[in-house]
Order: structure tokens, then sequence, then C-alpha cells
């Protein structure tokens, strides 16, 4: 991918002709088509090198259409004014996984075109995202999109807009991503409403990282948006939070190839190549200082990122266990909020238990293992990290079921949670209420977005959420649902752990734990799911759930008794043969546990407890 | 200098397949075409089988006369007289050995008196008779073309012709009781049938019945209720002197299919027609003609599945090779099938001794008299050991 520079780049730009924004839109709304036109009518990418999404550069991240890393482009564009101005988009991940990623990049900007789809409204995205800008005192301009569509309705949508977020839409930009209208009205809406950074060019210099990736050539490579002050090759510079101090190797801007400038300046959005080796050095949301006489004020909103959710991931092959490591190794050399430690299963061998941000990274992740690494994986039932409160005082944090201390020396457990926003139309209240009560989810507040959107609140257990809720939620209330959550801490919960027996062998790999009042339902309907998943063996195969050594639910697996191919046609010997290969390639796509031969459903069947 | 003994010879099995049939069966995945369909006449297409046949003698094969003849479909009794004429050309021009084995299959509805009449006198010595179940509820869930009675006339015409008589019979099928089954189970005793062949139904995907199955309208057949019906025509046929000679065929004594034993002992057989299978030593293959890669030791070819490149006399065919490994471990494979097992020479060549003792654990195979078989509990089981087998060590 080339960029064909039209304008010159001056060697640092006067902050009033700059503008910093960024696009935050629900998923699907159209943000990285829209941005993808911007860079098209700014002729920063030449139309033959343009392709969809060009900021998405993951394969996951255009076949799914998501956003999943931050990008920083910077585009030329000559206002109605009559002036060039430099205007830095950044573009970030639309998921609410990454909403810590999403407020630093925000908090790089001075606004944000808040994309709504003229079709779908206002969605529970859109409100965090909003709520998100607003937080960070950000100026939001609103933007309808997909205007070009049947269904279109932008009138609807304005009043959405007005009346469920209070932000003024008389003067949203209309534009269609897919044509191209309305492109250069919002670049204009950038430049007449987005304010111009402020920042003392004086000053030591102060920059905000609001992402970083790893180059193999050129080490940790960091985007920074200058607040104070200036960076160029040479310096030495200072990182806050990790106190780390190196050499800048250089600074330049994305077009979005990278180009070296001499200098980034008060309010410039670029990179930064540090040379450093070791990523967990350069974290999201740090300030970059001079290493000496540099600012001890660091810029608000650092936190280290944790993972919020975990899984055991297994090569089904156990030789594949180094390239497994190796691979994990690399993917977080990019995605620092990967973490990752050895777990030995008896049911599975030698596997890592992974740590995630949340469902999507955790799905991202393991398909980017299994294809960009050829690798053939068995994950184990996401788990959340639990913290265990001990009779003898002490306290500790487990996040795999294997680790859940014997009962009798537990006084108490605690478990993340949740604030969850809903929003739905009011047809579906009862069915989004009748689906909390299943998950443990204490109801707190109801409001009415418009006529046509309801937002409620709830309290839930993180456990809960990812057991199926979103599916669930989508599937009860057709489609129509959406879903915004943030963590607010944890909380008590009566916890117990669920074994699961197969042949009377506990499988480690399947057990879970669980609130004491679903123990018994989960356990019985687990049995039934597993029953259908395990094929028929040659011998019977008995199905047990336990809590502490006693079943509480039971099922079998009946032996098989008949395979075989009868018929054979007219001598057809090799169309036999390939049935049995292919039975063959089936058996090892599963897991043999104790001569049992599992799918790899299995270890998700506790997932699907609700269908 | 070579000698002629050293020419390969034209293999003794032969197959052909006559791709025709009156309407397709709900559960069958074979090709054939209807006669409304056929581009050519009847005694065109007789003309192209046995001009196929003939191309082989013509390949530089030493000619030998077959020992088995096996006219199969589709549905050859739809060729009517021509079926005959079929026979008596083939007999002519590449020659059958005195004794030999010569089969027709046949479907009840397309097989009458004057029919069979003619065959026996063109030379056919045995009918294989598609009845597949003496109840007509059954009948018309597979959607055949018959009722139980015209079944029951078909097969008094090839006794009274003094014919061998073998009869299929289908389990397993959505809505058979067991009552039906083993009615017609009985009912292929009484016809004085020596062969009677028992198959449980597969369900082969895009077929009618498989698309009924997925829709709901039947139920997907029950393997326990399938492996039930099996075990006890099993026991009624031992009882009426039958012996199980392999996974699905049993046999009065001597009434053993010779043709089919072919297939499953590595005997060279060779296929004519469209959709026609046949197999070949690398040396024969060679000999006549195909390109055969060095390291093969056996060849597979299947015949183009359409009327016009599947019966040309040089039909488009696809080929497949073997080392001489993989054909040992076929061999197994195939050997297993039948009763009486493998030798363990066999076995040893194949480097499969490991896996075969792996089954013994698990009480599917068993060793004894220097022959490896399926025990009883391995007898419909057998795909448990047949995959294994051909993965090798």
């Amino acid at each position: 991918m080339s960029g064909t520079p039209c304008y010159p780049y001056p060697p640092m730009t006067d902050p009033t002709l700059i503008r910093n924004f960024s696009i935050i839109a629900h998923i699907d709304h159209g943000k990285s088509t829209l941005a993808d036109r911007m860079l098209e009518v700014t002729h920063t990418i030449a139309d033959r090198d343009m392709m969809e999404q060009v900021l998405d550069s993951m394969d996951i991240e255009r076949e799914r259409g998501i956003t999943i890393k931050a990008q920083a482009v910077r585009l030329y564009y000559e206002a109605s004014d009559g002036q060039t101005y430099q205007l830095n988009l950044i573009d970030t991940p639309g998921h609410v996984d990454f909403t810590y990623e999403v407020s630093r990049s925000l908090a790089a900007c001075e606004g944000v075109l808040l994309v709504v789809d003229a079709t779908q409204g206002v969605e529970a995205q859109t409100v965090a995202n909003a709520q998100l800008a607003m937080n960070a005192h950000l100026e939001i301009v609103p933007l309808i999109n997909k205007i070009d569509l049947p269904a279109a309705d932008p009138e609807r949508v304005r009043r959405e807009i007005e009346e469920g977020l209070a932000i003024p839409a008389d003067e949203a930009v209309l534009t269609s991503g897919k044509t191209g209208e309305g492109v250069h009205d919002a670049l204009e809406a950038v430049v007449r409403y987005i304010p111009a950074p402020a920042g003392d060019p004086d000053a030591p210099l102060k920059a905000l990282i609001f992402d970083s990736y790893f180059d193999a050539y050129r080490g940790v490579v960091a985007l920074i948006r200058v607040v104070d002050g200036s960076v160029s090759k040479g310096m030495k510079v200072r990182m806050l939070a990790t106190q780390t101090v190196t050499d800048v190797e250089e600074v330049g801007v994305r077009r979005p190839a990278n180009v070296p400038v001499d200098e980034l300046g008060v309010g410039e959005v670029g990179y930064l190549i540090t040379g450093l080796k070791d990523p967990s050095l350069v974290k999201v949301g740090d300030t970059v200082t001079l290493a000496k006489h540099g600012t001890v004020d660091p810029l608000p909103g650092y936190r280290e990122v944790k993972p919020m959710v975990y899984t055991g991931l297994f090569p089904i092959d156990g030789d594949q266990y180094p390239e497994l490591r190796d691979a994990l190794d690399k993917l977080q050399l990019n995605d620092p909020a990967l973490i990752y430690d050895p777990e030995s299963s008896h049911a599975l061998g030698f596997g890592f238990r992974v740590g995630f941000l949340g469902l999507l990274h955790m799905e991202v992740v393991k398909e980017r293992l299994e294809r960009e690494f050829d690798l053939d994986l068995l994950a184990t039932a996401p788990s959340v990290e639990y913290h265990v409160f001990k009779t003898n005082g002490t306290s500790e944090f487990i996040h795999s079921p294997q680790d859940m201390p014997d009962p009798g020396t537990i006084d108490h457990m605690e478990e993340p949670y949740l604030k969850v926003t809903v929003l739905v139309p009011p047809a579906y209240i009862g069915a989004v209420m009748e689906l909390a009560e299943e998950h443990r989810a204490s109801f707190k507040d109801m409001q009415y977005l418009s006529k046509t959107t309801v937002e409620l609140h709830y309290e839930m257990p993180l456990s809960e959420l990812i057991m199926d809720y979103f599916d669930q939620l989508k599937s009860r209330t057709k489609g129509y649902a959406s879903l915004d959550y943030e963590y607010i801490g944890y909380r008590p919960g009566d916890l117990v752990k669920l074994d699961v027996l197969l042949a009377n062998k506990p499988v480690d790999a399947l057990s879970f734990i669980v609130h004491k009042d679903k123990a018994y339902a989960r356990g019985k309907i687990l049995t039934e799911k597993l029953r259908e998943i395990i094929p028929r063996q040659l011998f019977e195969v008995p199905i047990q759930a336990a809590i502490g050594g006693r079943i509480i639910a039971r099922e079998t697996v009946k032996a098989k008794r008949k395979d075989v191919l009868a018929k054979c046609y007219g001598g057809d010997i090799t169309r036999k043969r390939k049935l049995l290969e292919k039975q063959k390639k089936g058996k090892k796509r599963m897991k043999n546990v104790g001569n049992i031969e599992v799918p790899q459903e299995a270890f998700m069947a506790i997932l699907k407890v609700d269908d | 200098m070579t000698s002629a003994s050293d020419i390969p010879a034209l293999p003794e099995h032969l197959y052909v397949h006559v791709p025709l049939c009156r309407t397709k069966c709900a559960y069958c995945d074979f090709f054939s075409v209807a006669e409304a369909d056929l581009p050519l006449c009847v005694d065109a297409l007789t003309g192209a089988l046995v001009g196929q046949t003939l191309a082989w003698a013509q390949r530089g094969l030493a000619l030998r006369p077959l020992q088995t003849l096996y006219i199969g479909g589709g549905t050859p009794t739809m060729l009517g007289p021509a079926l005959a004429g079929l026979v008596d050309a083939l007999a002519t021009h590449i020659g059958v050995a005195t004794g030999a084995e010569v089969t027709v299959e046949a479907k009840p509805d397309s097989l009458d008196d004057a029919l069979v009449a003619l065959l026996a006198e063109a030379g056919v010595t045995r009918v294989s008779l598609g009845v597949q179940s003496f109840h007509d509820d059954v009948l018309r869930t597979l959607g055949r073309a018959h009722d139980a009675t015209r079944a029951i006339a078909a097969a008094r015409s090839v006794r009274k012709w003094n014919l061998d008589l073998s009869i299929d019979l289908m389990c397993g099928i959505p809505g058979q009781s067991m009552g039906s089954w083993l009615a017609s189970v009985e009912h292929a005793i009484a016809t004085g049938a020596g062969h009677v062949s028992v198959y449980p139904l597969s369900l082969e995907s895009g077929t009618p019945l498989a698309a009924e199955v997925l829709l709901g309208r039947f139920a997907e057949p029950d393997p326990d209720i399938a492996a039930d019906m099996m075990i006890a025509a099993g026991e009624i046929l031992a009882a009426a002197g039958f012996e199980r000679y392999e996974v699905a065929n049993y046999a009065k004594p001597g009434a053993q299919s010779r043709h089919n034993t072919a297939y499953w002992t590595g005997k060279e057989y060779l296929g004519a027609g469209p959709g026609a299978h046949g197999m070949l030593s690398a040396t024969t293959a060679r000999a006549s003609g195909f390109v055969v890669p060095e390291s093969a030791a056996r060849v597979r070819y299947a015949i183009a599945c359409e009327l016009e490149r599947g019966l040309q006399s040089v039909p488009r065919v696809e080929v497949e090779t073997l080392t001489a490994e993989e054909a040992a471990r076929e061999d197994v494979m195939l050997g297993l099938r039948l009763t009486r097992g493998v030798d363990v020479v066999l076995v040893e060549g194949a480097r499969v001794g490991g896996v075969l003792e792996h089954f013994v654990g698990t009480g599917l195979v068993e060793r004894a008299d220097d022959r490896w078989r399926l025990t009883e509990r391995g007898w419909l089981l057998g795909n448990e050991v047949f995959g294994d087998v051909w993965a090798g060590e």
C-alpha cells in the first residue's frame, strides 16, 4: 500500500490549521467505509491503491467488518475557506471489549464524528461511544450515514440523536459511505466544528501514546499525539508509567504508509519509532516526555489493561505445543492485552491459560492463531477471574476452575460485575427482563430514549454475560437489541465448582464455576448436551455432573453397535476407502480423553445450556 | 526375448454397468438415467457396452475366458431381450470359461418369465434380484417400482429356469417394523434363493430419501434398530442353512458369489460402462496403455458417469494408483469383510499386525489358525477396524 502525497509536508503545521478527530459508531454503521471515502476525496490514497476498509489491515478486520487495532492517518484537505488543513483521522476499535483503547484514542482528539446508521438509528454502542466522547469533553458532530438505502429515515434518526443523546442534530451531516455523497460536507464540518488543538510549543514534550505496534525490523512503534512541545529524531525520551528511557529513532506521519518527518509539534499526530524490543514497555495511555527535564505530570486516564475473560487453549495435536507458544509470543507483540501462562490438563495435555479483554478479543485471537499459524486448537469454556477469600485470612485470584481451592478452606468468593446497558424497542422489554433474570442480573432502571427505543440498565456478573447472554439477547429480540457494558468491580457470590465425569473419571477441562442456585439446572442441561455431542463409542460412556463428590446429574452415551458399510456397488472400493478416511479424519479432530473421543464443541457446551 | 506367457492377461472378472432405470429409487445415488432421457436406442447402448469391453481385448493383453461376469446397474433387465444379446456378445467375443458365474442384476418389475428364459439360454447362471422388502409400504418408502407379488413372481421364474437366485434385502428403513423385516427374510428363504444379501439402508446425501429425513418427514434410521435387524436376520438365515460369508452376504454351501468375492480378495477385474469401476495390477495397467507412476502397484479406475464419454470405446476414466503397501493394506481391509478373514502372512506384509492387535483388546478382532478375522461383535462395527487398517500404523 503506498500513498500518493498531493501536498508537500510542511515541517510543522500551525496548530490552528490542525484538526484531530475520530469516527465513532455502533458496529456495522459504516465507519470504515466512510473513512475509505475520506481517504479518497483527499487523495491520500490513489484510486488504484484503494481497497475496502483501508484502515483495517488485518484480514479478520476486513472479513468481519470490525476494527481491532487503532489507526491514525493524516489527510490534507483544502476547505471552502481556501485554507489547507491537516486532518488527523484516528480510527478506533468499535467494540466494547476495547473500551479503554477507544478512550485513549479519543483522548488524542478534539472532536468526533458520531456516525449513526440511517436505517438502524441509535444503538447501544452509539450511546456508549457518545458518552465516552462527552466524558472526554470532545466536540461531537453527528453524522447520519447510509442515506442511500431505501429504508433510510434520517428524520427519525435525527430525532433519536437529539432525544436520546441530547446532541443537537439540526445540522447533522447526511452521508453515504457507499456513494460518497456528503463526504465533503463531513470534512467541512470537521474543519468548522472541531476545535484546533491547543498546547504550549515551548513547554517540555508531552505526548500521549494511543496505540503501539511491533515492527519486526524496527521494534516497538508508538502512535502518539503531541500535546505540548515537540519531538524529533535523536531525542532522548522517557515513558512516564514504565519509566523507560529510549532514543527516538524516527518520527513520522501515516498516510497511511509511514512517511518520516523532521519533527512532530503541538497538536500533531504521528508515529515514533522507539527501537525498543519489548512491547510491554510501551503502554497505551502512557505519556512520552523528555528524558531530562521533562514533565512529571502524566496525561490523565492511564491505566493497566487487565484481561477479563480467560480460557484454556490446547493444541489438538499435542506436538503443536511449542508452535502454539511461539504463535502467542508473536501475537502478543502487537497485542499487549493478551496474556498467557502455561496450563496443563489431565484431559487435554499441555496448553495455555489465556486472558482476553472480552469474548470478541478471544474469538479473534483464536481465529488468528488457527489461520495465521496453522494451528488446530481446542478452547475450553471461558471463565472469569474469581477472588477467593479463605478461612485462614488469605485471599487469591483464580482464573481457572482447576485452581479452585478445597471448598472447606473457602470463606467466601467474589466475582466481577458489570453495568450492562441494553437498548431495545419497547416490544421486547419483557424478553430482555426474562433473559436478565435467567442470568442473575439485577434491574437498575429504564428510560425511553425515544418512542422506539428503551434503555435498560442492569448489574450482572461477568460470568453470566459470557454464558451465551449476547447470542440469546440477539435471538430473543430478533436482532433488535444492542448491548454495552462496563466493569464495576467485585461482588460476593455463592459459587461452587461443578465437575464433569466421563466414564466415572473427572475431566478437568470440563469443570466450571457456577452460582449455587444454578448448579443443579446447569449440570443437568450440560450432561444432556454432552450426551448429544459425544458420539457413541465402542463402550458405554456414563456422563455425570458432580459438586464436591455428590452426583447431581447423570446421562449415558450408549455403546455403538453398528458402523459398517455393507453394500458394494460394482466394486467401487475407492469410495469405501474415501468414506473411511473421512470418518477417520473426523475422529482426529476430536480429543482423546481417557480413550473417549470427545469433540471440540463438548468443551464449549456449557455456553450453550440456554438453547 | 518376451515370451507369450509374459504378456499380462485380461482379468478374469468383468463388471458391466447398465446405466438405465425406469425410476430412480429414493435412496440411490448411483449413476443411471431414465429410458426417456436415453439419447440412443437400447440396441445402441448395448452395442456401446460390448464395444467398450471388446476394446480391452485390443489393448495388447493376452486373452483368457472370464471366470465371472456381472452385469449390474442401474437396471440391466430394462434392456429386455437386448440384455440376452449383451451376454451372448460378451461370451462370443471375450469368452466365458466353463462353469463360470454369469450374474445379471434384476428388478422384479422388469423381469418376466420370457426374459428369464432368454437369459438362461444366453448363458446367464445367476440372477441377483433387488427385492429389498416383501412389504408394499416399505417398498413405497424406498420408491421402488415393484410390489411384493411381483417380486415373488420374478423369483419363481428364476427358479423355474433353474438359475441361481440371490435376493437383496434392506433393513433400517424408516417405517419398517421388526415384524415386517423378519417376514421379508422368511419370504426370501421361501423363494428357494441360495444367496441372500442383507444391507442396512445408508442415507446418501442428495437422494430424495435423505431429503425427506432432513425435512423431518421420515425419522432418521436408528442404527441400533438396524443392528438388531441385521442380527435377527442372521439367526433366521443360519437356521435355514445359510452361512454368512461376508459382512452382508449369506449363502447356502457352494452358492457364494464368486464375483463379489473377487472384489474382497484383491483379484483384478475390468469395469465397463459409465460409472463402472475396475482394478488392475500396475503391470496389467501399463500393458493396456495406462500411464502409471513407478511407485504404483495397483490401479483403480472409474469410468465417467456420463453417457457420452462413459460409453466411448476408450472412455474417460478417473484413475487412482496405490503403492504396494497401500494395496496390501487394502487387501487386509477388504479381506476382513469375509468371515474366513485374512491370512497372517498378508497382515504382516501390510504391516498392520499392531493395528489388529489393538482391536483384540476391544474385542472386535480375533486371531486363530493363522488367520485374523472380525469377531461376532466386530461384524457390525467393521468401519472401526477398516478405517484404522487403511490408515496403517
